[in-house]
Formats: structure tokens, sequence, C-alpha cells
């Protein structure tokens, strides 16, 4: 069930009463694992049995390397059935495809059959979270959790279970300890997190979500001026659709006394690559930075490792996000963005001359471009996008203004937010219009949405 | 390297609150939850105070706004105040083929020589619609005169009739019962129908409504934009409400010149039948409201029906008499037209909404309930 949907709400106004209730007894933790397999059985009861397994084992395994002479194995087990999961129901039918596809062009009369699964929702997002739970413990930087209901909950905990943020054991697991002191400074963060959330996923995303879908369905129908516009509207569309989506679960876990971790720091105002992944699905860049980057030896053994171990974290980035080689090229154009940008940003000119706000612009274009590759259902189709966008003609794109104006108020706001009149957004009239107006607005002008969220097919 | 305890690690970090700052304290939360709650309670009406319905004894809601149900209880208040009886009903008493100055309300205004007959008519309002709409947007229809009009199309079979358990998608599913009675060709989703129930009994999202279908084609913001995308919406939001225009299909052919055929239609068992059931419940509720009700039953075009048809028509038609006899609610049920006086089923042509409108002024019931003062 969407945050925004009316299912949600019922949901969560008979568990939330239900969990104040039962927050200082001992039935909190196994309410509040049961309230996540609900959420998360609404889908499909059947991702209850996969989610409940991978906990299991996953704690079952760190049980047993406690102590263990054989610690290596049991991560190896760890590690090798969580990736099993991921690839058997993310990645099955692309590598039967492409199998096909080889077998095909050697001229073998065989055909590999396709597993035709449905890709449980989430199941990336636990997976890498129960994961680190398992890394952590086997490099000694977190204690063993002794309650099997808590890891579970851990794992499982509904407002971020479908989209993340990817939480540490670390940061969680402590929270969920101590029954939570829930003051009302909490519940009126929680509600500002999620109006904004809401706002950016209903008015934002799902509106810019109408042109994008048009142009990129058809886009040999479309001329240049309407495939920038579509494209330069679609790298907001997924900032405020996944954004949003966090502020809501960040907002929902805030009001249940949970602390989830910031996942989106304006990313649009990067002034570089590396900050841009500082800034964009912080919980996966950090993940991917401690349990790939680092291990395979980071930025310390020589720039010809540095560079070759940011090309793989980033093809496997671009490969988390789905299983099609528009994923893996968007990821390998990141990564040769990273190493121009990177011998770019320690040239003198380029550090002292060049106006943060150039570096600002130059940061966006290029990941809008990049995001094509993201978007379009195809190599093929991101090919035609990119080479009508050099090619084609003029034509009225018919890009609503309202889109372009929203986007440019929202830019306006990140900016002077992180700027020296940051402040003036502080004052509480400021404040308070901007709450009153974001819900009035969802209320009068925003339709009934239903549109999924575009990493839930993540 | 020393393993910090699962109770010690996260102690002192501070999560960031975010990325903006539109952090609101309790007290804040209060002054919006104060500010968008009078909007919510007052926006509504001051907009009613501040446009007008431009009214007139021929005047009609506009045909494209046939799903806009806020406008729909204004004009209901209004004509409630300014006319002595009201008529409701679907396309027949609104006027499908007709003009404004063709209806049957314009000729009982002509033939009794005052303004006293309002057209509270909508386009394509089956009886299951009409029980909804009477319940949340008619409720200023109370101590009146008013004349429903039931038409037997509706009951002509099981797809008019609601009954088929295939999905179709009939007019105004809104103000069908979203629950009870069941409904076996409506499958909208439980969580639609839930939202349909709350928007309802909230007169803002009525409002809101109101807004997207006058002013904004029937669409929502974002989809208007998508078609209109160099426009302001909010220029679009004026007081004026779209003219009455005469933007109907105005056909006054008879059916025969249309080439319609005869038909042998599949009547629905009135015993069974969901739009009978539930316009005698829009009956029950307006005599609830104190409103003397009287009701103008087709006349269909029997001329069209062929095989079994009429014979099980006209069984029909007596137990649609007898029905009205038990409870005592004054009734109409005229012969059948002229055949060239009809423009199809159940629609007459301007003649034969005058020629009705004389014999109901003839009617002695009608006299009685409807005339007497």
């Amino acid at each position: 069930m969407y945050f925004h949907s009316l299912p949600f709400l019922i949901f969560f106004l008979i568990v939330y009463p239900a969990y104040l209730a039962v927050k200082r007894t001992k039935l909190r933790l196994p309410f509040l694992l049961a309230a996540s397999y609900f959420f998360y059985g609404w889908l499909n009861p059947l991702y209850v049995v996969l989610i409940a397994y991978s906990s299991a084992l996953d704690y079952w395994v760190v049980k047993r390397m406690a102590g263990s002479r054989h610690r290596k194995s049991w991560l190896a087990v760890s590690i090798t059935n969580n990736l099993g999961l991921l690839g058997f129901f993310k990645y099955g039918a692309f590598v039967t495809d492409n199998i096909n596809l080889l077998l095909s062009s050697l001229r073998i009369p065989y055909e590999v059959p396709s597993p035709g699964i449905l890709l449980p929702a989430g199941l990336s997002f636990y997976i890498f979270q129960s994961l680190s739970y398992t890394i952590d413990y086997y490099r000694g930087n977190i204690e063993r959790e002794t309650s099997f209901i808590r890891y579970a909950t851990f794992v499982s905990l509904f407002p971020r279970l479908l989209m993340g943020p990817i939480e540490r054991a670390k940061n969680l697991l402590p929270q969920m300890h101590k029954s939570p002191r829930i003051c009302g400074g909490d519940i009126a963060d929680g509600l500002s997190m999620f109006v904004v959330g809401l706002f950016k996923k209903v008015a934002l995303a799902d509106y810019l979500a109408l042109y994008v879908n048009k142009v990129y369905a058809s886009p040999d129908q479309f001329q240049s001026p309407a495939l920038i516009l579509a494209t330069f509207l679609f790298a907001w569309q997924i900032y405020f659709d996944f954004s949003g989506y966090t502020d809501m679960a960040r907002g929902v876990a805030r009001m249940m006394g949970f602390r989830l971790m910031l996942n989106f720091n304006n990313p649009y105002l990067a002034a570089s690559l590396g900050d841009f992944w500082g800034r964009w699905h912080i919980s996966l860049s950090t993940w991917f930075k401690d349990y790939l980057y680092i291990p395979l030896g980071g930025n310390r053994k020589g720039t010809f490792s540095t560079y070759r171990n940011m090309f793989l974290v980033m093809v496997i980035s671009g490969l988390w996000h789905g299983a099609a080689w528009t994923f893996v090229i968007w990821g390998a154009l990141h990564a040769a963005g990273r190493f121009f940008t990177r011998e770019l940003e320690r040239t003198a000119f380029y550090k002292e001359k060049v106006p943060r706000l150039l570096k600002q612009l130059l940061v966006f274009a290029f990941v809008t471009f990049a995001w094509i590759f993201f978007k379009a259902a195809s190599i093929s189709d991101a090919w035609v996008i990119v080479t009508r966008i050099f090619s084609s003609g003029w034509a009225d794109p018919r890009c609503p203004v309202l889109a372009l104006a929203l986007i440019f108020a929202v830019w306006l706001y990140q900016y002077s937010y992180e700027s020296k009149i940051g402040w003036v957004l502080e004052l509480k009239p400021v404040r308070v219009g901007f709450v009153v107006a974001m819900i009035l607005y969802l209320i009068v002008f925003a339709p009934s949405s239903d549109q999924a969220f575009i990493y839930m097919q993540f | 390297m020393k393993r910090e305890s699962i109770q010690d690690v996260g102690k002192n970090e501070d999560v960031a609150f975010g990325s903006n700052a539109i952090r609101l304290s309790g007290w804040e939360w209060i002054i919006v939850a104060i500010i968008c709650l009078t909007a919510f309670l007052f926006a509504p009406s001051l907009w009613g105070q501040l446009g007008e319905i431009k009214s007139g004894s021929d005047y009609r809601l506009p045909y494209k706004l046939g799903s806009d149900y806020w406008l729909y209880g204004r004009l209901c208040r209004k004509a409630c105040s300014q006319y002595e009886t009201v008529l409701i009903g679907d396309s027949v008493v609104w006027g499908h083929y007709v003009p404004a100055d063709g209806t049957l309300s314009h000729y009982l205004n002509e033939y009794t020589g005052q303004d006293q007959f309002a057209n509270l008519g909508v386009d394509g309002f089956h009886p299951a619609a009409l029980w909804g709409l009477l319940k949340y947007y008619g409720r200023e229809i109370s101590n009146k005169k008013v004349i429903v009009h039931l038409n037997p199309l509706w009951m002509s079979n099981r797809k008019q009739d609601l009954q088929t358990d295939k999905e179709y998608r009939f007019n105004h599913p809104k103000l069908v019962p979203q629950f009870r009675p069941k409904i076996p060709c409506y499958k909208d989703p439980w969580s639609e129908r839930m939202s349909v129930t709350i928007g309802h009994h909230v007169p803002f999202l009525g409002w809101t409504a109101h807004l997207r279908t006058a002013y904004f084609e029937n669409m929502d913001v974002p989809a208007w934009t998508a078609e209109h995308p160099y426009e302001n919406p909010l220029r679009a939001i004026t007081l004026e409400l779209p003219a009455a225009k005469e933007d109907n299909p105005q056909d006054y052919r008879p059916w025969t010149e249309r080439r319609m055929p005869k038909q042998d239609f599949q009547w629905v068992e009135l015993e069974t039948s969901l739009q009978w059931k539930l316009f005698r419940r829009s009956i029950e509720l307006l005599k609830a409201r104190n409103n003397t009700v009287f009701v103008l039953v087709g006349p269909f075009n029997e001329h069209m029906l062929t095989g079994e048809s009429p014979g099980i028509y006209s069984k029909m038609k007596s137990g649609i008499e007898s029905w009205f006899r038990q409870n005592n609610i004054p009734y109409f049920l005229p012969e059948a037209l002229p055949s060239n006086l009809y423009s199809d089923a159940s629609h007459p042509l301007p003649e034969g909404y005058a020629l009705i409108a004389r014999k109901i002024l003839e009617d002695e019931s009608f006299q009685s309930s409807i005339l007497s003062r």
C-alpha cells in the first residue's frame, strides 16, 4: 500500500494508536513486526514468507558466526543467500534473455526458459539492509542481536520497507532496544516530513510524469525541445518521487519514535559528481562505499585501482537499479563522469575560477543527460532520444509552463536554503505559509493519485 | 577493534532532520490546522455567495456540467427559493434533444401562465444516481412540490438496470450506493468507494470537484495544463459559470426518420429491478423531507416495441401503478404519444413535451396535489 493511499491511511489510523498503547510493554516489537508483515503482505502474502526466510537465515548465520572459527564461511553463506535471492528474483529473466541472445547468435538451437518471476517489492532494499548487519558483525563493528523478533523488525520495519532508506544496524537496532519516547516534537517533525513528501510525490512527481511518459513512450514522434524538456522534467520527477517517498517514510517513522537517516540532501545543488553521490540516495551510495568500494581498496592503491573500483561500484550500482543494459550504461556514464571530473576538479582553474553556480549547472546537465539511459525503455530508445536531441528540428514542445514554474520554485527554495539568505526560510510565517500552501494545493488542485513510486520497481 | 554494544551505538548520533526548513512545531501545526480548517469550512459557502447562477424560468444545468453535483446543490437552493414546484429526473426532464424553451417545465409555465415550475433535470440521471443526487446534494428540496419523472428505459434490460455481472461503466457512478445494495456491474475498488462516500459528506471536496468540472473541462489541474500548456490555471477560475449554452445534440427528427429500428426490449422484472428499488427510495426520501411528490411515468415510445415486449411492458406499468396506489403517491402515466412526436425510445420532441404538459394539467390528481394552493 502506498503512503498516499486510503488503505495506508486506514492502516496507520489503526496501527498508530495501538502502537502508542503497547510501546512501553513487551508487545511493542511483536506488534510492530506483525504490522510490518501485514503491510508487506498487503502487496502479496508470499512476500512475507520471503522476508521472514531472509531475516531468519541472517539471524541464524550471525548466531553461528559468534565464537566460530569459520566466521568467513558463515559470512559467505549470508552473502550467497542474499545475493542469490536478489539474482534469482531480479536478474533471472535478464540473465536468461542474454544467454538466449548469445545462444541464438552462435546458432545453437536451444533456449533457456525464462523464470517469469515477479520481483518482490522492496527486495533490493531489505536484502542490502540485512547484509549490512552480517558484514558489520563479521568486521567486529557491532554486537550480535540476540532477539530474533527485534532483528526481524529491524529488517521489515514498515515505513522503510519498500523503498528504504537502507538503514545500518548500528543506527536502527539501538533504537529498538528501548521504548521510544514520543513527544509532541516527534509528531510535529513527522508530520512536517510527511507533508513535504506527500507534496513532492502527488503534486510534483505525478504531475511531471504526465509529460515525461507521453514523450518517452514515443520519442521518435517528438523533436528536440520536447525531448530536452521531458528529460529535464524526468530528472526532477525521479527526485521528487524517490525523495518524496523517503520523506514520508521518515515522517511516519519519526511519529513512531524512530529516526531514519537522511537519504536526499538537495542533490541538484551538487557542485561535483562526488558531491552529487553524497547527496543522492545517500543510504545506497554509502552502502556501496563501505561494503564494496573500500573492501576493493578504495583510493588507497593508486590511480588505476581507484578508477577500476569506482567503475565497478558505479556499474554495479546501475545494475542494482534494474536488470537491463540501460542501467549498466547509466552506471558506466557516471563512472566516466567521475573519472573526468575528478581530474578536472584538481586543477586550480576549476577550483578557483569557475563559479559555484556554473559547477552546479554543469553537474546537473550531466546527471540529467545520464537519466536518459535510466528512463528509456531500451538502448535503442535511449539512442533515438540522444540523437534526436541533437539532430531533430524545432517544434512547439507544449510543455506545461506551470510544471516548469513549480520546478523553478523548488530549485530557488533549495538554492536559497543553502545560501546566506537561508535564514529567511526559517522564519515562522514563511514555514507556516509554505505548509498551508502545500496542503491547500494538494486538496484543491492535485489529482487523486494512484501512481506507483518509480523506485518500487527496483 | 572494540565492539560497540548494540545498545550503545547510535546514542550520540544526531540524525539530520532534513534538507529543507519546513519543520513546524506543535503550535505552528495548530495554526496550520486552523487556517486549513477555516478554508475547508468556509470556502465553499463563500464561493457560493460571490458567484451567481444566472437563472430564469427556462434555466437548466448546463449540459457539460451534468456531473457538477456541488453546483446542482446550489441550483436546487436557488430554484427552491424562487419556484413553487421543481421537476427532477433524467434527460427527459432536462430536454436532451430540445432547447431550453422546448422542455416540459417550459410548457407547464406557459400553459399555466405562471413561472412556477423549475427544471432540475440532469442528463443521464438514472434512478440509482438520482437517489444519490437527492440524498447528498438535493437537501434543499424540502417542503416543496416535486414532480419526479420515472423513465422506464432504465429498466429495459439488465444492463440498464445495472444487474449484469460483467463490469459496465454507467453514468454517474459516484452517486449510486457504494456498498449497499450491491450493484453487480459496479466494480470499483473499495478504497475508491470509500473516497467517494467521504467526498459526499465533505462540502469542500464537492466544491473542488466543481472547480474541476466548471473551469477545467472536468480534468484535474495537472491534466488540464497538459492540454493547455501555456495558459494560467488561476486565470481559468472565474466566478462566472459557463453559460447555459445550447450545446446538447438538438435533433428534431422523429425516430422513424432517424431510422431507429423497433426493438424487443428485455424488460427486467419489477420485483428484482435495482433501478425501480432505488427510485422508490428516492420517493421515500423526498416524502421524508416533507415534499408533496407527484410522479410522471414515461410516456415511453411504445411504437418502438416488438415481440413480447409490449405485453411485458404493460405488466410492468401495472406493477408501477399498483405501488403508487398502495403508497398514496399521486402519479400520471399517460398513454403513448403519437409516434412522430418521439425522437427516440423515451425522449419527446418539443411538440411532444407540449402535449404531455396539456395532458398532465388536465389530470385531477395533478391539479389537487401540485396546482392547488
